[in-house]
């Protein structure tokens, strides 16, 4: 090489120098909280400390933090830190009042809200009335697509006939109206800021507990403590950061290296090894996340009630649970409502029991001979994959001759829309602890009732007359009524009522885990840590 | 050598151009998009369709097509639709936490393959060679989703010396980053530093007996001398070729790698973006990922010549 030319050593120094500068280039983006929030102050003998971080492993990123729109327990979680909905869930599950000081049905089809005063939004305008009532609007209008719309459905007009009053005028009565205030995705939200052009989905400004402060995707989400709450004491905490962790080895082992304080969603698979740590604690259900096989009915041979029938005594749940969860849940042998949700429910238990000789006498009266099963799952969440997995032994005992496709996530949720397998296996949860839930699974219009192609005059008519009255006996005996019905027309298999829940190091305190009610993390909004 | 410049570099613009309009399309191709991932899991077809619209994914594809380029030539990677943040806002540090990860294993199984594969090959068909070849074996064979599964239960819950960290960035925490940096590190070197330790091996045993070192040694040159100016120097040049392959290896193995240590780099927010249908997002860090490949392949032709000048390396 020439003079002015770069000789082989200097490149070999050039490339040794880029690679240490690149190597030792810092980095940046760890999602900071200012130390000082960390410090515990020790609260009077028998209060709750104050101050703090609580850092969190969450499942998943969340994906939209819309507050009408439910994208998710992760997404749910983070949009009930800063918003308030009217109504919420306590720890036993019970409707208590969230934003709504008083509360209850004024007559049949009226139902009366009184807010709390001194209520006010992050930006530092006050909560009024007419807010709450922009809010609603909003849910209701079926251009903005909300969640909540649905939940809601009968709601004719919501008024505000004073300023601390909103009032929900129905055509006809519903029963569940209470449940639907009570919703993850009904929040309210402020006229002004909506208005003003925010982009809901991705930022988020409300009345609730904490004030959101920054989102690195994938790496951290970060709430601070919002001082002018109008709960007084609350929050006890001066903040929280969650990482979201998709692996739930990587969830687990975080949490019991205590790098993060508390996780959502324990795998099955981990649920024994944290109830035996003494330093965590689990808090749990097995009310709501449930699994199931659904068939698109309307297409041979699942359009012959004897062949769903007949896949539905080829399972034997009790291995599913066993295989998937390592036993922790519960065997679907009856209907879709919990027992701790309605008493009815024990009754129907064993409707559906495994039963191989049964199945194959039904696939004979129904003129089939070596059923195909295609069935298609999502690989991407265990506690779908895993049962749908652990249910293929059984059903090749039985001699049905089953294939299951796995699809990641996004793309099973297309394949089912589409209706492109006769079958799928899926898990979920109702959206509330009443049996009035299972309308959006086998009510005519519901989303998965879609999927199932699947509508009945009798079921429609059964949950319509559920929700006008209040009478808690008729009401039971509608829902056990409409239950069977759908058993008998076996639109879907349920197999196992799995158990779901948190775990958090013993010196994370006030956290509860509601037994019926819904599905929710409201508790973080009281939580409180002890000093390590 | 600026002709060899200018032909590297523009076959490394062409290709660029080529991965950024493909990614652009295969991600088109992927069932289901952002909308369905932001609208929840029990939305109606119609709640889908008007998050489509709000976020423009329903426009038609060639018209996002001149968009993505024009934003591209302006260095405009877009907007996240899940997040709502600018791609650059967010891409700079994740590339950088993730080049930082590789290069310092690719520094370290340089640093142990090339000596360790040295040794072996002066010792060919001993038992020092027998145990450098089976540890490669070993090193090869072994998935980095189960090292690195084990190195964590090993080392932070069984003997907690490493217990996991919160990821900090070394400005905030030095000495906690250089700890959280360990395992990963040594999770993504353990493959790579057999792949060089075998290559460098085999290289110096054909150079080893080769003439012009035949003639080295009849000439009365140390061992020492023969090994490191005549037989090494040559030896190496597969060995920078094949570095520049286990770079890419080792990019894929972050994926792994920073879920199960929670290491936030490019690889998981890929990942995240796949899951998401985020197209800005994927379409970002697949373009910085190919052009890291390129430039580090430019950067080994650079090696090879300066270690051969008589290599055409284009």
């Amino acid at each position: 090489m020439s003079h002015g030319k770069p000789d082989r050593r200097q490149v070999l120094r050039g490339g040794a120098a880029l690679l240490g500068t690149t190597a030792l280039a810092g980095c940046a983006q760890a999602g900071g909280l200012d130390p000082a929030l960390d410090r515990v102050r020790p609260g009077a003998e028998g209060e709750p400390a104050r101050g703090g971080v609580l850092r969190f492993g969450l499942s998943t990123d969340p994906s939209n933090f819309h507050p009408h729109i439910s994208a998710g327990s992760a997404s749910d979680t983070v949009v009930q830190l800063v918003y308030n909905g009217l109504l919420a869930f306590d720890a036993d599950g019970e409707i208590v009042g969230d934003l709504a000081r008083e509360f209850g049905w004024d007559t049949d089809t009226r139902y009366e809200v009184t807010l709390h005063s001194e209520v006010y939004f992050h930006d530092g305008s006050r909560l009024t009335a007419a807010d709450v009532v922009h809010s609603f609007e909003l849910m209701l209008d079926p251009d903005n697509g909300t969640t909540t719309g649905p939940l809601l459905a009968g709601v004719e007009k919501v008024s505000a006939p004073s300023a601390d009053t909103v009032l929900f005028e129905l055509a006809e009565p519903n029963a569940t109206l209470p449940f639907a205030l009570a919703s993850r995705s009904a929040n309210v939200v402020s006229r002004a800021w909506w208005e003003g052009g925010a982009d809901p989905r991705t930022s988020m400004m409300g009345t609730g507990p904490f004030t959101f402060v920054e989102r690195i995707p994938g790496v951290s989400l970060t709430f601070e403590r919002f001082d002018r709450y109008f709960v007084p004491e609350l929050p006890y905490l001066n903040g929280i950061q969650f990482t979201p962790m998709i692996d739930d080895y990587a969830r687990v082992t975080a949490l019991r290296s205590a790098t993060v304080d508390m996780i959502d969603y324990v795998p099955a698979t981990h649920l024994d090894v944290v109830r035996r740590n003494p330093r965590l604690d689990l808090v749990s259900d097995t009310t709501f996340g449930f699994g199931c096989i659904g068939f698109v009915t309307d297409r041979p041979p699942f359009d012959d009630v004897r062949v769903r029938k007949a896949v539905a005594l080829s399972i034997d749940r009790k291995a599913i649970l066993d295989t998937a969860f390592l036993g922790n849940g519960e065997p679907m042998t009856g209907g879709l409502t919990a027992p701790s949700v309605a008493d009815y429910a024990n009754d129907l238990e064993g409707t559906y029991e495994y039963d191989p000789d049964q199945a194959a006498h039904l696939l004979k009266k129904a003129g089939v001979r070596g059923l195909d099963l295609s069935m298609v799952t999502t690989s991407s969440y265990s506690v779908i994959s895993r049962p749908a997995e652990a249910a293929l032994q059984s059903l090749r005992t039985a001699g049905v001759d089953v294939s299951l496709e796995r699809q990641e996530w996004l793309t099973f949720r297309d394949t089912v829309q589409a209706r492109t397998f006769p079958s799928f296996s899926w898990g979920t949860a109702p959206a509330y602890g009443d049996p009035d839930a299972m309308r959006d699974f086998v009510g005519t219009g519901g989303v998965w009732a879609d999927y199932l192609k699947f509508s009945d005059d009798k079921v429609d008519g059964l949950l319509a007359e559920g929700r006008r009255t209040r009478d808690r006996g008729l009401r039971e005996e509608l829902y056990h009524k409409a239950e069977e019905r759908v058993l008998d027309l076996c639109p879907w298999v349920l197999t196992v009522r799995r158990e779901q829940g948190e775990a958090f190091h013993t010196y994370v305190r006030g956290f509860f885990h509601p037994p019926k009610g819904a599905w929710t993390l409201i508790a973080l909004r009281q939580t409180w840590l002890e000093e390590r | 050598m600026s002709g060899f410049l200018v032909r590297r570099l523009g076959l490394a613009l062409v290709q660029l151009v080529v991965v950024a309009s493909l990614i652009f399309l295969l991600v088109r191709l992927i069932p289901g998009d952002a909308a369905r991932a932001v609208a929840g899991e029990i939305a109606t077809k119609e709640q889908v369709a008007a998050i489509r619209a709000e976020m423009g994914l329903d426009r038609p594809v060639w018209g996002q097509f001149l968009d993505f380029w024009a934003g591209l030539l302006r260095g405009d990677l877009g907007t996240s639709l899940i997040s709502g943040r600018e791609v650059m806002l967010d891409l700079p540090p994740r590339v950088a936490n993730s080049l930082e990860l590789v290069l310092i294993a690719l520094a370290l199984a340089v640093l142990i393959g090339v000596p360790l594969g040295r040794w072996a090959a002066l010792r060919a068909d001993r038992a020092g060679d027998h145990l450098v070849t089976g540890a490669g074996i070993l090193g090869i064979s072994l998935p980095v989703f189960v090292l690195g599964t084990l190195l964590l239960l090993v080392f932070s819950l069984w003997l907690p010396i490493l217990p996991p960290e919160r990821f900090v960035t070394i400005g905030q925490d030095p000495a906690a980053h250089l700890r959280a940096l360990v395992l990963p590190v040594v999770t993504l070197t353990a493959a790579s530093t057999a792949v060089i330790a075998r290559m460098t091996r085999s290289s110096m045993l054909e150079t080893l007996s080769a003439d012009y070192v035949r003639t080295a040694r009849s000439k009365g040159l140390a061992e020492t001398l023969v090994v490191r100016r005549h037989a090494l120097r040559t030896a190496l040049i597969p060995v920078v070729s094949i570095t520049g392959v286990e770079l890419a290896t080792l990019i894929g193995s972050t994926v792994l790698v920073e879920t199960i240590f929670g290491w936030p780099g490019m690889s998981s927010f890929l990942m995240n973006a796949v899951g998401s249908r985020d197209y800005p997002v994927i379409q970002a860090v697949v373009l910085s990922t190919a052009t890291i490949v390129i430039a580090v392949n430019f950067a080994a032709d650079l090696v090879i010549r300066a270690l051969d000048p008589r290599t055409e390396a284009v």
